[in-house]
C-alpha cells in the first residue's frame, strides 16, 4: 500500500515537472498571451467602472494601485526611472512607475507579439513604426492636442519620422540615429576621401567597417549618387507606393562602389564597435561614440562620411539615413490612463529631458532648444553627425521586406554573386530586380 | 485498406451496442441517455453517477458562459475590429481572432470529449443493467475508490499526463495546423486586428513557382535541410566510430587521456563553444587574421560570406561538437563486440578492414540503427547549429520570405516568426517540416536490421 502511494506521488511529480518541461517549449507564448490577455480584459473592465467614479468625483489623483510601464534602452532605465516617478509625484499621478530595459530594435517586436501585455510607454528606432502601426500598439497623437506641441518644439526630420500616412504617432526622443565616421587619426591620412581611407587601412594592415549588406547603411552609396528610394503611406499602416530609381546609371556607380570598396583587404562588413577588431576606421553611430573614445584613445576622431570617385570619373559625397528615437504610448482603454501616459511621454521628451539625458549617455536631442545648448554643439560626435546631416536624407517610413532585400542585396555582393567582373547588364539586371521587388513590398 | 474497413466496423458495432442498449435498458438507462449518470446514480453506483453528471453539468456551463459566444464566431473568427472613439481617444478592443481560434478550438474539442463521455455512461448502463441481472452486489464508494489504486490503478496513473498531454501538446498542434489555413500575418495581428480563414492559399503559396511565390525558396531550403541532415547524421557516425575505434586499439597509450580531451567539448554548453566558433571564422575573426598576418592569403577567406563555404563550414563544425557524443556511445558497443569472432576472422586471415566491414559494422549498425534514425531527424531539425553558427545567412535576392542559403526548414521558420511576423506561413513550414520527418522516419524505420531481424545479433 505504501509502496503504491509512493509511486502515486512519484507519478505526480514526474507529471508536474513534464508540464512545466512542455509549457516552455511550445505553448508558452500563445498561453501567457491568453492568460495576459484575458487577465487585462478584466483588469479593463475593473478600471472601466473606477473611470466612472474618478470621473464623477473630479479629483486630480488618479491611478493608484495602477502600474504604468516603461520600455527604454538599457543606459536610461535607471534615468527614466527617476524622471518618470519625479515627474508623477509633482503632478499628483499615483501610478506606479515600473521601467524594464528592452532595447529600442525588440521593443516593436516584443509589443507586436503582445499587444495588451506590453509596456504603457515604449522607446523604439522609427523603423519600427509601420510594423506598430500594423499590428495597432501605437497610440496616434493627431487630435490629441500633444501633436501640436510636438511639431513646434521638434525638427521637422523628427516629426516626419513619427508620422505615418498623415497621421502623428509618437514623441520624437533623440535625433541622433544617423552615421558618420569614426577613425583612428593615426591611420587615416585624409577622411574626406573613401579611396584614401581604403588605401591608408591597406597599408596599415587595420580594417575599415562599413554594413553594406544593412539597408540602412547601404543606401549611403546609393543616395550619394543621386538615386531615390521612398514610400508612400497610408493611414492603417500599410504602404501605398514605392518611388525608386536604382536601376539607372546613378544606381549602377554605386552598386560598382560597394563592389569595389568589398574587394579591398581590409573592408569589413559590420558596424558595431564591440564585435570589431583591429579598426582603423568604422561607419557607425553615437552610439558607439564611448566606445570608440576607448578603443581609440588620444588618435579618436570622426568626421562626415568620406566622397568617393566613381566609376564614371565623377566625384560623389556619401548620403546616409538621419534617423531618430521615438517614444510610443500604447493605445489604451481607460481615458485616465492615457491622459496620464501621453503628459508623461510629453515630458520624458521635453527640452529638459532630452538635455539631461545628452549629459548622461550622450543622446544627440531631437527638441530644437535642446540642440542649441552648448554641450551640445561642442560634441565631438554629435558634430560630425551635424556635418554629416548636410548630405543626409531623413529617413522615411520603409516596409520590413526592404530591410531583407537589401541585406540581400548586399549579401549578394559579400559572398561574390556578383562581382567586379560582373557585366553591366547584369548588374543592371540585379537592380531591376532589386527595383521591383521594393515595389512589390508597396503592395 | 483493412484498418479502414476494421475502423468502420468498430463504429458499426458501436451503434449497434448503443441501439440495444437503448431497446432493452430500463427507463433509468433511456433517461441516462439525457442526463448522465442518472441511471447509476438510481442504481446506487453513486461516485460513478456523480461523476458523469459532474462532467456534463461542467461541459454544459463551459458551453453557456463561453464556449458558444467563441463557437458562433468560429467560421469568422472575429467581426467587430478594435477601433479607437475619436473624440477621447479611449481605445475599444473588439474581437480577438486568436483567442476566438484557441477557445473555439477548445469547445470543439470538449464536444467530441462529451461525447466519448456520452458512450462511456452508455456503456456504464449497460454494464450494470447486465450485473443486476446477473445478481451482483453494487460496489460501495470505498470500494470504487479503492480500484483506483488497485485493479484500475493504470487510469490513475495515467490521468494527470494525459490531460497535460492534451493541454500542452495536443492543443497547440492543433491549434498552429488551423493557423495555417488563416491569414494570421504582420497586418492581421490580435487583438488590434481581425484575422479569417483563407482555405489553402497559404499552400498555394508554398508551392507556386515564380514571382513572388515561396516555390523555388521552399525546395532550396528544404534540400539543404536534407543534404545537411546526411552529411551531419553520417559523417559524425563514421568518424565517431573511427576516433572510437582509434581509441581502443591495442598499443595506444593514455586511452583515458584522449576520451577525456573529446568529452571536453561537451562539458562546455554548446551554445557558448558554437557562438565563439562562428566569430573564429568570421571575415574579422581570428584565423582569418593571423593566416593574413602571416601571410598565407591575401584576402580574408569568406567562412560565413560564401554560401558553398559556409555549407562546407558548417558541416565540419558540427563533426567537432558530434564526434565526441558519437565516440562514447561506439566504445561502449565496441568493447561489447566477443573477442572471439576477431580472433576467428583472423585465424581465416581476415584484415583489419574486413573485420571492420564484416563484424564490427553490422554490428553497431545493429545496435545504433534506431539512434541513427533519430539523430538524423534531429538534425533535420537541428535549429541550434545552424542559427548560431550563420544565422542561416548569407542570404541571397534570389530567395523570398527573408531564406538565407544555409537556412534550415526549421530556422526559416524561426525568421518568419520572429522577424516577419508571419504567422500562418510559418505554421504551413510547420506542418511541412512535420510531413517530411514523418515520412523519412516511417519510410527509414521498416529498413532497420534491428527491426527486420529483432534476433539478429543473439
Amino acid at each position: 500500500m505504501k509502496k503504491k502511494l509512493l509511486a502515486v506521488l512519484l507519478a505526480g511529480a514526474m507529471t508536474v515537472s513534464m508540464f512545466t518541461a512542455c509549457g516552455s517549449s511550445s505553448s508558452s507564448s500563445e498561453s501567457t498571451s491568453s492568460e495576459s490577455s484575458s487577465s487585462s480584459e478584466s483588469t479593463s473592465s475593473e478600471s472601466s467602472s473606477s473611470e466612472a467614479s474618478t470621473e464623477a468625483s473630479t479629483t486630480t489623483s488618479t491611478g493608484a494601485g495602477e502600474t504604468i510601464t516603461i520600455w527604454v534602452a538599457d543606459a536610461v532605465t535607471s534615468l527614466t526611472q527617476t524622471m518618470a516617478e519625479e515627474f508623477m509625484s509633482e503632478n499628483g499621478y499615483e501610478y506606479t512607475i515600473v521601467v524594464e530595459s528592452v532595447g529600442e530594435g525588440d521593443a516593436a517586436s516584443n509589443m507586436i507579439t503582445d499587444v495588451e501585455g506590453g509596456a504603457d510607454i515604449y522607446g523604439f528606432a522609427q523603423d519600427q513604426l509601420a510594423r506598430l502601426v500594423a499590428a495597432g500598439a501605437v497610440q496616434q497623437l493627431t487630435g490629441t492636442g500633444y501633436d501640436t506641441t510636438i511639431e513646434e518644439e521638434n525638427g521637422a526630420g523628427s516629426v516626419a519620422a513619427a508620422t505615418f500616412g498623415s497621421t502623428l504617432y509618437a514623441f520624437p526622443m533623440s535625433a541622433d540615429n544617423g552615421y558618420f565616421l569614426y577613425y583612428d587619426s593615426s591611420v587615416i591620412t585624409d577622411p574626406t576621401s573613401l579611396e584614401q581611407i581604403v588605401a591608408d587601412c591597406e597599408a596599415a594592415g587595420k580594417n575599415f567597417y562599413f554594413e553594406i549588406n544593412s539597408g540602412w547603411y547601404q543606401v549611403a552609396f546609393f543616395f550619394g549618387t543621386g538615386c531615390t528610394l521612398t514610400y508612400e503611406t497610408n493611414d492603417d499602416g500599410t504602404f501605398a507606393s514605392c518611388d525608386i530609381d536604382y536601376a539607372s546609371d546613378a544606381g549602377l556607380v554605386a552598386l560598382k562602389e560597394i563592389i569595389e570598396l568589398q574587394s579591398s583587404s581590409s573592408f569589413q562588413n559590420g558596424s558595431s564597435l564591440s564585435s570589431a577588431t583591429n579598426v582603423a576606421a568604422i561607419v557607425d553611430g553615437t552610439w558607439d561614440s564611448e566606445a570608440a573614445k576607448e578603443l581609440l584613445g588620444d588618435n579618436y576622431a570622426a568626421a562626415a562620411l568620406p566622397s568617393f570617385v566613381g566609376s564614371d570619373g565623377e566625384t560623389y559625397q556619401l548620403s546616409s539615413f538621419s534617423g531618430y528615437k521615438l517614444l510610443g504610448v500604447k493605445p489604451q482603454t481607460d481615458a485616465d490612463k492615457l491622459r496620464a501616459c501621453l503628459e508623461l511621454a510629453q515630458y520624458l521628451t521635453s527640452e529638459e529631458c532630452q538635455l539631461e539625458r545628452f549629459n548622461e549617455v550622450g543622446w544627440g536631442p531631437s527638441n530644437l532648444a535642446a540642440q542649441e545648448d552648448e554641450a551640445v554643439q561642442a560634441d565631438v560626435a554629435l558634430s560630425a553627425l551635424t556635418e554629416q546631416s548636410n548630405y543626409s536624407i531623413g529617413q522615411g517610413q520603409y516596409p520590413d521586406d526592404y530591410w531583407t532585400l537589401a541585406t540581400a542585396l548586399g549579401d549578394d555582393i559579400i559572398s561574390g554573386n556578383i562581382t567586379s567582373s560582373t557585366s553591366d547588364e547584369d548588374l543592371m539586371a540585379t537592380l531591376e530586380d532589386f527595383e521591383t521587388k521594393c515595389i512589390s513590398c508597396a503592395q | 485498406m483493412k484498418k479502414v474497413a476494421a475502423f468502420f466496423q468498430a463504429i458499426g458495432a458501436n451503434i449497434k451496442d448503443i441501439g440495444v442498449t437503448f431497446k432493452e435498458g430500463g427507463w433509468k438507462t433511456k433517461v441516462s441517455f439525457v442526463i448522465f449518470g442518472f441511471g447509476p446514480l438510481l442504481r446506487k453506483y453513486y461516485l460513478r453517477g456523480i461523476a458523469f453528471l459532474a462532467l456534463e453539468i461542467l461541459y454544459i456551463w463551459y458551453m453557456v458562459a463561453f464556449g458558444t459566444s467563441y463557437l458562433a464566431k468560429f467560421g469568422t473568427l472575429g467581426t467587430v475590429e478594435t477601433h479607437m472613439d475619436p473624440t477621447t481617444f479611449v481605445t475599444v478592443y473588439g474581437d480577438n481572432s486568436f483567442l476566438i481560434l484557441l477557445w473555439g478550438l477548445m469547445s470543439v474539442l470538449f464536444t467530441v470529449l462529451l461525447i466519448a463521455l456520452w458512450r462511456m455512461n452508455i456503456s456504464e448502463n449497460r454494464r450494470e443493467e447486465l450485473a443486476a441481472k446477473a445478481g451482483k452486489e453494487v460496489p460501495t464508494i470505498r470500494q470504487d475508490l479503492h480500484q483506483l489504486i488497485d485493479s484500475k490503478f493504470n487510469y490513475t496513473l495515467l490521468s494527470l499526463p494525459t490531460l497535460g498531454i492534451f493541454l500542452f501538446m495536443i492543443l497547440p498542434i492543433i491549434f498552429m495546423i488551423c493557423v495555417a489555413f488563416t491569414n494570421y500575418d504582420f497586418s492581421h495581428q490580435a487583438p488590434s486586428k481581425l484575422f479569417t480563414w483563407v482555405g489553402l492559399s497559404n499552400f498555394a503559396n508554398l508551392f507556386s513557382f515564380g514571382g513572388d511565390g515561396f516555390g523555388a525558396t521552399f525546395a532550396k531550403v528544404l534540400g539543404w535541410t536534407i543534404v545537411w541532415a546526411f552529411f551531419a547524421t553520417f559523417l559524425n557516425y563514421f568518424l565517431g566510430v573511427a576516433v572510437a575505434i582509434l581509441i581502443n586499439m591495442k598499443g595506444i597509450k593514455f586511452k583515458k587521456l584522449w576520451r577525456t580531451i573529446l568529452v571536453m567539448t561537451i562539458a562546455i554548453p554548446q551554445f557558448i563553444s558554437l557562438l565563439y566558433v562562428s566569430k573564429l571564422f568570421a571575415a574579422d575573426g581570428l584565423v582569418n587574421s593571423y593566416l593574413l598576418k602571416w601571410g598565407v592569403i591575401s584576402q580574408a577567406l569568406p567562412f560565413w560570406t560564401n554560401p558553398t563555404w559556409a555549407k562546407v563550414t558548417i558541416i565540419i563544425l558540427n563533426c567537432w561538437v558530434g564526434i565526441p557524443y558519437q565516440m562514447l556511445i561506439s566504445t561502449g558497443i565496441l568493447m561489447n563486440i566477443p573477442e572471439d569472432l576477431y580472433e576467428s576472422a583472423k585465424i581465416d586471415g581476415a584484415n583489419a578492414f574486413q573485420m571492420f566491414r564484416k563484424i564490427t559494422l553490422p554490428y553497431m549498425l545493429f545496435v545504433t540503427g534506431p539512434y541513427l534514425l533519430t539523430s538524423f531527424t534531429g538534425n533535420l531539425n537541428n535549429f541550434n547549429i545552424i542559427y548560431l553558427l550563420s544565422g542561416g545567412g548569407p542570404t541571397t535576392m534570389s530567395m523570398s520570405g527573408g531564406a538565407g542559403t544555409t537556412d534550415l526548414l526549421i530556422t526559416w521558420l524561426y525568421k518568419m516568426t520572429v522577424n516577419d511576423t508571419n504567422y500562418c506561413m510559418a505554421a504551413v513550414i510547420g506542418i511541412m517540416v512535420f510531413v517530411v520527418t514523418a515520412v523519412i522516419s516511417l519510410a527509414v524505420y521498416g529498413m532497420l536490421p534491428s527491426v527486420r531481424d529483432e534476433e539478429g545479433f543473439q
